[in-house]
Parts: C-alpha cells; sequence; structure tokens
C-alpha cells in the first residue's frame, strides 16, 4: 500500500468536526459540570515567597455565612495528602538518588512561594467561600527568598527543604567528559554562550477547574478536572493520596488548551477530594486568572552555559554543557524529568558531533513549581544548539546555512545511532534545508537588507534546524476501542484526549480511511473512565503515532473480527467474503451485510493496541526581522517553516498546530516572561497587564511546508508535529535578531528580545559600550 | 468580587440623585477598569448604577466650532462615526487604538476620561485639544481637570456629560501600545489650535502633561526635524520592568516625531 495517498481520499484539508459544537457554546468545560448539592471552594492563598507559620485563626471564617468547612495543613498532614507522585526515579552522578521534598496539600509550617495554598474555605456559593477566605488570619514569619536559578546552588544561598540540601535535587551527567576535553584541546574555534530560557506561564484559555464528588457508600471519588489524558490524573491522583484507582474515575470533556500544564494533579484538586469526604457533599472549584498565574504549573526556566568546539574548517568536534533546571519551590511529578531526558535524547541535535558531554542540575527556588511545557525542554536543548551553531557561523565568518549542510547526518546514515544512544529513523535534514532556503529566498536577503537600512531599518536572517523525540511514552500500550451502531456509525473511544489538537477529526479520518466510510461516519469519545482503557495522555507530540496509529490498527482488526461474523450471515467461507467501504459481499453471489446489519444482530466491538518506540520530528525555520532602531521593536517580516513531521493526516490541523507553536516561540521569544522581585519573592508579572502574550496581529503570515520521510515507527508513517512549532522557532527568530544586531557591535543577548532591550542594547553599542 | 445591588438609571437626574444618597455606590460606564478591579476584589461598591443607555450622555455631534460627544459614546462609535472621521480625525484615529475590539465596543469616553488612567489614551486628546469636560454640575478646562494618576477635578457624585473638543486646524495622535496590557507606554498628541500648538504626552509620566519645549519647536517648524535635538526630561516619567525613564522619554519623543511628521 502507498502510505503516502493514505488520506488524499479521506480529506486532507477536511475541516475539523468537533469545531461546529465548539463554536455554538456547546462543549462542555471543566466548569461546566454541575452536581446536586455541589458546594464550592476559595483557597487562601500565601502572599510571601518563604516564610513560617506561626499560626492559622480560622475562627472567624468557620462562623461567616454560608461556610460548611475550613481546611488547613493540619488537615491536609491528617489525610496524608503529603507526598506527590515523582517520575523522577532513575539514578543521577554517581548513583544519586533524587532528594524529593513532601508537600502537603495545603501548606503545613512552612510557605514556599507565593501562591500556594494555605487553606481552603468550602461554603454554600463561591462569593461566600471567597468571603470567608479573607477572613483567616495567619501569622508568619518571613524568612530568606532565593529565585534566582543559579545562585539558588550557590552556598549562602536560602534553603527551602531540610531533605534537599544545597536546593539541588538530583544532578545527572551525560555524554563522555574525556573526549570532549580532548576535543575541545585540539580545536581551532570554541564558541560559548549563556543561554537562558526563560520562565513562562502556559496560559491555556480555560482556566484549572475541578468538581470532586465523593461516595460515602462506596469510598470512591469522581473528579471532573481537564486533563491531558484520564490516567495519567488517576495515577498521580492515587499516589498523592493513597486512594486506589478502582475508587476514583476521572472525567473530563472539553479542555481549552494544556500545553502540559494540564497533566498535573493539582493540590487544589486533591484538597478538594478532603472536603468531599467530610462535608459528604461535591466540592467545586474554578480557579480565577490571577491565581492561575501564581498556582498553574509554569514553563521553561532552564538555564544554560554552552560551549562548541569546532575544527578549522567548521566542523563540529564537540558541545559541552552545564545546565540548571529550576523546577520552582517544589516538584510536579514529570516536571523534572523533562529536563533531564529530553535534552539528552537529543543531544547533537541534527548533527554528527561525535563527542557530547553535559551536566545537569535540578534546582529549586522560591517560585511557582515548573513542568513540561509545549516541547519540554525539545526547545531548549534545540535553541542551545542552533544558537551555538549561528554564533560560531558568524564568528568564523562561515554562512550559516553551509556550516549546517557540513555537519548535517547525511540521508543515507539512517537509522542513525546518536553518541547519546538514540536511534534516529528516518530524516533528510539537507532536502528540508534546501527547500526552505528556497520558500524564504535566503539568496536575495542582501537586497532586502539594503532595503530596509535605506528606510533606517535593521534587518536580519535566521534559521534554525532541529530534531526532537516523539512517540514512546510511558504507560505500556495504547488502545482504542471501536464500538459499531447498528446505523453502522462507529464510536471510538480513546484516553489520549484532546485539548484543541483535533482528535476527533484526525481519528475520525484514520479509522474511515482504514474502513473506507466517510470520516464524519465515526465520533470519539474521549475520557470514558467506564471502558477501562489503557493508554498515554495527549503528550510529548506522541498522540498521533500511539493513539493515532491504533485508530489503524483497530479499524483493520473490526474488519477482521468482523468478516467470519459476515461470512456467517451471508452463509459463505470467510474466505468468499470481501470488505470494502463499510459493507461485506459474498464473491460468489451479490449477497451482501453491512457493518451496520451486523452490529443489530449481535454488539460489534473490538480494542486495538499497539506500542511504539521513538520517532523523531525534524525540521528548518527560517525568520526574517526588521528592526526598528528607535523604539527597539521587531517586526517579524517572514517566517517559513519546513516541517517532517511524517506522514500528513490533515494538512489543517498540521497547519493550525505550527502556527499555535510558532506563536507560543514567538511569545516566549518577544515578551512572555514570568518575573520575580529578587528581594521578596513577589511575582511581577501575574496578570496580562504585565505579562505579554503574543497577540493576533503580531503575528502575520507563517509560510508552511513540508518535506516529509515516511516514518518507521508507525505503519502509517506519522512521527508527530505538536511541538515542532516551540521547538525551531526560539532559536529561528533569536538567530534572525541577532544577525540584525551583530553588525552595530551588540553581544549575544538573553531572550525575551523586548523592544526596550533591543533599544537598550543598540543604544549602548551605538555610544560604543 | 463582592456582593452588590446593580440599578440601571434612566436619566441622568436618576443616577445622580442615587448616587448622591450613597457615597459607597459607583457608576458604572464601559466598566473596563471597574469590573476587574471588582474581579480582583479591590472595590467593594454597595451598587453599581449603570449609566449606559442614558439620552443625555450619548450623542456626536459639531456644534460652534467644537465637535461633542456624550460621555457613554463607546471608543468604537467614536472611532467609525462619520462625524469624527470628518471633523477630527485624529481623534477617531486615537480611539481607534485603545485596547482590542472588546474593549473598544464596551469603553467609553467619559469612563477613560473620569478614570485619568496615566497611560489612558484619551487624556492626551482632551488635554492637547484644550478640550471642556461638562459635567451635570459645570464645565471644566482640560487644563483643570487631571490632577495627577487616576486623579481628576471630579467631585463625589459629579458625572462627566459631554466633553467637546475644539476644533483644530490639523491635529495627530502616535502611540506606542505597552507590549502587554495594549495601554500607551507613550502617546503623543500634537494639535494645531487657535490658541497655538499643543503637545499632550499620556503613558510615559505619571499624568497626562504637556511638552512645551516640543510646542516651542513646532511653533518653529511644524516637521519631525524640529524635534530631533530635543530630549524629554526622564527625572519624573515611570520606570519599571517594561521600561527605564529613559526608554518612555525616548519613546515619547519618537511618538511626536511621527506626529509632528503626519502634521508636516
Amino acid at each position: 500500500m502507498d502510505h503516502h495517498h493514505l488520506f488524499d481520499v479521506g480529506g486532507a484539508h477536511l475541516s475539523r468536526l468537533e469545531d461546529l459544537r465548539l463554536i455554538k457554546g456547546e462543549g462542555c468545560y471543566a466548569a461546566d459540570w454541575n452536581l446536586p448539592r455541589q458546594a464550592h471552594a476559595a483557597f487562601l492563598r500565601a502572599d510571601r515567597a518563604h516564610a513560617k507559620i506561626l499560626s492559622i485563626n480560622i475562627d472567624a471564617a468557620r462562623k461567616a455565612k454560608g461556610v460548611l468547612g475550613v481546611y488547613t495543613g493540619a488537615d491536609a498532614v491528617s489525610a496524608g495528602y503529603v507526598k506527590p507522585l515523582s517520575m523522577l526515579t532513575f539514578a543521577g552522578k554517581d548513583g544519586m538518588k533524587a532528594r524529593l521534598p513532601n508537600r502537603a496539600v495545603l501548606a503545613h509550617e512552612r510557605v514556599r512561594f507565593v501562591g500556594e495554598t494555605v487553606a481552603m474555605v468550602v461554603a454554600e456559593t463561591a462569593l461566600q467561600a471567597q468571603d470567608a477566605a479573607e477572613l483567616i488570619e495567619v501569622e508568619y514569619e518571613d524568612l530568606p527568598v532565593t529565585v534566582d536559578p543559579r545562585a539558588t546552588l550557590e552556598a549562602g544561598a536560602a534553603q527551602l527543604h531540610d531533605n534537599v540540601p544545597g536546593n539541588m535535587v538530583f544532578e545527572q551527567e551525560a555524554g563522555d567528559a574525556a573526549a570532549v576535553e580532548a576535543a575541545f584541546a585540539k580545536a581551532a574555534h570554541v564558541t560559548r554562550l549563556k543561554l537562558d530560557c526563560t520562565r513562562v506561564a502556559p496560559n491555556p484559555m480555560e482556566p484549572r477547574a475541578c468538581l470532586v464528588a465523593y461516595d460515602a457508600g462506596s469510598g470512591a471519588y469522581t473528579l471532573h478536572t481537564p486533563v491531558q489524558g484520564i490516567n495519567m490524573m488517576r495515577m498521580q491522583i492515587a499516589a498523592y493520596t493513597g486512594v486506589p484507582d478502582d475508587k476514583l474515575t476521572i472525567r473530563a470533556k472539553e479542555v481549552g488548551g494544556g500545553f502540559g500544564q494540564r497533566s498535573i494533579a493539582y493540590t487544589e484538586y486533591v484538597a478538594a477530594m478532603i472536603a468531599a469526604k467530610a462535608l459528604n457533599r461535591p466540592v467545586k472549584w474554578v480557579s480565577t486568572r490571577s491565581e492561575g498565574f501564581q498556582s498553574d504549573s509554569h514553563g521553561r526556566a532552564n538555564y544554560i552555559d554552552a560551549e562548541l568546539a569546532l575544527d578549522r574548517d567548521g566542523t563540529f568536534l564537540a558541545m559541552r554543557l552545564d545546565w540548571i533546571a529550576d523546577l520552582g519551590a517544589y516538584l510536579h511529578p514529570a516536571g523534572p524529568v523533562s529536563p533531564m531526558r529530553n535534552p539528552v535524547t537529543c543531544l547533537n541535535g541534527v548533527y554528527k558531533t561525535p563527542a557530547l558531554f553535559g551536566r545537569w542540575r535540578v534546582a529549586l527556588t522560591n517560585t511557582v513549581p515548573v513542568s513540561a511545557y509545549r516541547g519540554a525542554a525539545r526547545p531548549e536543548i534545540a535553541f542551545t544548539i542552533e544558537r551555538l551553531v549561528d554564533e560560531s557561523a558568524a564568528q568564523m565568518n562561515i554562512d550559516p546555512a553551509e556550516l549546517r549542510r557540513r555537519n548535517f547526518i547525511p540521508k543515507e546514515a539512517f537509522p542513525y545511532k546518536t553518541p547519546t544512544g538514540s536511534i534516529y529513523d528516518i530524516a533528510d535534514f539537507h532536502g528540508v534545508l534546501d527547500k526552505a532556503l528556497k520558500i524564504a529566498d535566503v539568496a536575495g536577503f542582501d537586497k532586502r537588507r539594503t532595503i530596509s537600512e535605506k528606510r533606517g531599518m535593521l534587518r536580519g536572517l535566521g534559521m534554525s534546524t532541529v530534531i526532537e523525540n516523539s512517540g514512546a511514552g510511558m504507560f505500556p500500550k495504547d488502545e482504542v476501542l471501536l464500538e459499531v451502531g447498528s446505523d453502522g456509525n462507529i464510536t471510538a473511544f480513546s484516553i489520549s484526549h484532546s485539548q484543541g489538537q483535533g482528535h476527533e477529526t484526525t481519528f475520525a479520518q484514520i479509522i474511515g480511511d482504514a474502513l473506507g466510510i466517510p470520516a464524519e461516519r465515526i465520533q470519539l469519545q474521549q475520557g470514558i473512565a467506564e471502558k477501562g482503557l489503557i493508554g498515554n495522555h495527549t503528550g510529548g507530540s506522541r498522540t498521533i503515532v500511539g493513539a493515532g496509529t491504533v485508530c489503524h490498527i483497530a479499524a483493520k482488526k473490526l474488519i477482521e473480527v468482523a468478516t467470519p461474523l459476515a461470512a456467517e450471515q451471508l452463509g459463505v467461507e470467510p474466505s468468499q467474503v470481501a470488505y470494502a467501504k463499510g459493507e461485506f459481499q459474498s464473491k460468489e453471489s451479490s449477497k451482501k451485510i453491512t457493518l451496520g446489519e451486523l452490529a443489530a444482530k449481535k454488539p460489534l466491538s473490538v480494542t486495538g493496541e499497539g506500542k511504539f518506540g521513538s520517532t523523531y520530528p525534524n525540521g528548518c525555520h527560517i525568520a526574517e526581522v526588521e528592526i526598528d532602531p528607535q523604539t527597539g521593536v521587531t517586526d517579524v517580516v517572514s517566517y517559513v517553516t519546513v516541517d517532517d513531521c511524517g506522514t500528513v493526516i490533515n494538512h489543517a490541523i498540521v497547519e493550525g498546530q505550527m502556527h499555535g507553536a510558532v506563536a507560543q516561540g514567538w511569545g516566549q521569544i518577544f515578551g512572555e516572561n514570568i518575573v520575580y522581585d529578587t528581594d521578596t519573592g513577589q511575582l511581577l508579572t501575574g496578570s496580562f497587564m504585565d505579562y505579554s502574550m503574543p497577540k493576533a496581529g503580531w503575528i502575520k503570515d507563517i509560510t508552511i511546508a513540508e518535506h516529509t520521510t515516511f516514518g518507521t515507527i508507525s505503519p502509517l508513517g506519522v512521527k508527530g508535529m505538536g511541538e515542532s512549532g516551540c521547538t525551531a522557532s526560539l532559536g529561528a527568530l533569536t538567530n534572525a535578531v541577532m544577525n540584525a544586531l551583530r553588525p552595530l557591535g551588540v553581544p549575544p543577548l538573553d531572550m525575551p528580545l523586548t523592544a526596550h532591550k533591543l533599544w537598550q542594547a543598540i543604544t549602548s553599542a551605538k555610544k560604543g559600550l | 468580587m463582592f456582593a452588590f445591588q446593580y440599578r440601571k438609571a434612566k436619566t441622568l437626574k436618576d443616577a445622580v440623585e442615587i448616587l448622591a444618597k450613597d457615597d459607597e455606590a459607583k457608576p458604572l460606564s464601559g466598566g473596563m477598569t471597574l469590573i476587574p478591579t471588582l474581579k480582583a476584589r479591590l472595590a467593594n461598591p454597595t451598587q453599581l448604577i449603570d449609566i449606559n443607555g442614558i439620552s443625555e450622555l450619548s450623542g456626536i455631534e459639531v456644534k460652534d466650532g467644537a465637535l461633542i460627544i456624550g460621555a457613554a459614546t463607546k471608543h468604537h462609535e467614536v472611532a467609525t462615526s462619520k462625524v469624527v472621521r470628518d471633523a477630527l480625525p485624529a481623534l477617531a484615529d486615537l480611539a481607534s487604538h485603545i485596547g482590542d475590539p472588546q474593549v473598544r465596543n464596551r469603553g467609553t469616553l467619559g469612563g477613560s476620561v473620569a478614570n485619568n488612567d496615566p497611560a489612558a489614551d484619551y487624556p492626551s486628546a482632551v488635554l492637547g485639544l484644550n478640550a471642556k469636560i461638562i459635567t451635570n454640575k459645570r464645565e471644566i478646562a482640560a487644563e483643570d481637570f487631571f490632577l495627577g494618576m487616576f486623579a481628576t477635578a471630579l467631585e463625589p457624585g459629579e458625572l462627566i456629560v459631554r466633553i467637546a473638543f475644539p476644533l483644530p486646524k490639523k491635529a495627530a495622535y502616535a502611540k506606542f501600545p505597552h507590549p502587554a496590557s495594549g495601554y500607551a507606554m507613550a502617546g503623543v498628541f500634537i494639535a494645531q489650535t487657535a490658541s497655538g500648538i499643543r503637545v499632550a504626552v499620556t503613558g510615559a509620566g505619571p499624568g497626562v502633561f504637556r511638552w512645551t519645549e516640543a510646542e516651542q519647536a513646532l511653533t518653529k517648524s511644524m516637521s519631525a526635524a524640529a524635534l530631533e535635538k530635543l530630549t524629554l526630561a526622564a527625572d519624573d516619567l515611570n520606570e519599571d520592568i517594561h521600561g527605564t525613564r529613559e526608554y518612555r522619554a525616548q519613546l515619547a519623543k519618537v511618538m511626536a516625531t511621527r506626529a509632528a511628521a503626519a502634521l508636516a
């Protein structure tokens, strides 16, 4: 079968099947769930970054109108809800075990970041709960704070947890230190950069929320909350509370954005379980945006010192990194795993650099805990490498595209085993680069730069050629259940949960293609706990590789299972039955039976399953910018993406993913930045008045193209593409800005490249400072 | 948010009477500042008196050499009104750059001017054109109206009814929006009025102010070049994580230059 033509029939530009429901306001988001007798929770949060709790007086709150219960750290400790799951279970340097801090779901004896949940009030109405929360009196004794990710590891920094000496949770090394040392010793050129991937707030459109119900008879809990997959949430809640899986049901329908932020069993959800049980009433909580800024997981926050050693002709000899991951005041379950694992997996990027070495340290600070954020340290390692490559090209006066070409892993080298042990399955980096150079008209750049100069503007072009790991997954397999209705329509069930990616459309296309029926006849149900499916949550760009591929497998299995049933009905041997377009036909006669007719006679369903290794989406992005030296404003005048995400199921969805991810990269490079006051640990960017989200209108045309190879991990040839826009854009945009500013003598700048920062840099350079 | 009573006033008299009787009541116009303040539990009024739809507060007309706009007129209406676009296009342009489409379709002229946010756009036009603020009690000249950050000459219970903008020969507004909030980091309104050139700067300082050196320079020559050698004194300007005083001074100068270039 020629897989490249797989999805032409199904509608490569099929409009999203879920959109009509969503734009009509018929979606069911977390705050849309309601239950009879529900009560409402509000949280009192720490207003300081680090302090001992000397006393909490809840008397006035308890007596306030409508109040049903007030809960504090003592209740969290007595429930035993103090130890969140950690996936940081592997060994570090010299066999080091991670030092895992406890976190009571309501702060006990000490607060460690502004926004930490200190007390919970549950009342008849949300307003009453909020009013009463303000009546709680907390007596604090302030402690010194540490918010700088580098300084926090130094002697004399304020200490957060007794069992985490030096605020260092974990240290690991990867690569070959001796080989790297030797390569640097003989290098003709060494490029050194300090590369900060600043802390950002994911800010999904839908605020967090939960509605927790408890059944006293069975001792079972039901949590309605936004997820990326119900199993991931259940696993974490079970670990935090000790409530077994079979007493925990997670429910979710629509999820309004995720980016990694949804994967976590937050303290508010677990605390609500205490109240739901104590009061024997459902408890609902809906976050405000202000609470979100100070309690939703933050993203990135990786701080890297990087060096690249090159031969005289620009051949990469070795790369060395010293990496600090700031995880905030506590550890989210997967928070520290992303920066420890993903950079090592793609440590050489798209290059055949022979020697690599890095040291990674997980640091704690008095800030919001950090977790995965679209790309989860894949963008950080790609940014690190691509900044090194571009600076090297500039310092050695080699064309940046040519320098990349000289060092690419060649097409014929795949599958390619990297120095850190990954197997890149298949790619064509030269082809991707050449296509991008052509579309971006890089050859015409000098002319465009001259025209900009005449208008007093600084023009720059920057590229980034990147690769990232996708596929794999932490659950043992991905399952998809197909149930056939008597009308022949199919209901599919998956664990992988859309937060906006469009699973309902993509999955329906894959199943429809395999069954030869229109995608509109397949309806996807996500997060249906009763089906008991095993599967990975949506994350790491893996859904299309895992659940997506299993949709294909399940559909094929359905035909296989249904064929003998059809043969029986048709009165012929199974070998004499042919399936096409939802119908089984006897080869001997004109007798037919449809899938629907079969299902009407006897329930017809199959569960497909699959387990997949890693695959490696890759791409080249080229950005062209114009900077106004008078104001420092950067205008991205052209942005071109050429990606290899393997087989494309739906071009419109692929383009939408690319738009969103590039916009997030854009946001991070030009504005988004969580800032804490160094002395007090107060959050200075706690609202959209101070935190710059990228806005519609800033981002103009993005030209999206593909140069795909057929991935070898999935029979569909897919690789994934939810995060590649972030992975590639950080480097491309920064390189473009530095390309524009370098001629003035501006040294490498840290993100975000705000207008203010660029104006200062340009002004200083002009003054010769 | 705290609990409050919502009342819709039918007439100006109605609104003024309720406000006079209750010190803790607040008038609600577009609510673009008030509602977020309530949501953040930073204000706890007893009542919100909705003044939208009161006929005395609406209307756009040119009369006796001035453009007169009712206080409850939404930014979008100012931006798109043919009367405004013909008589005072700079004001329509200014209104079209306030906030975002949601804000422009709810926020009002009177609400913005009464709030006197130091980074709001309208105060620069009010001061730059030496407009008259007409309240239910009196007329206040722009020069006497703005009293610094969020402070105005309005007395308790006093409502802006309409604002009269004397029509200039020419005027222009240039704005550098704050990257997060969309308010002005620096907004400069330049008007060639009967009494001379006026240059009003918003966003850069603790309140809207006139840049007299720029007025003098532009009086000699209405051109971008006339401002080249000027530097706005940065000492009294705002400084925060988004920009130093010096940056704001630079932005004010660049915006003034752009507005002047539009008028040259």
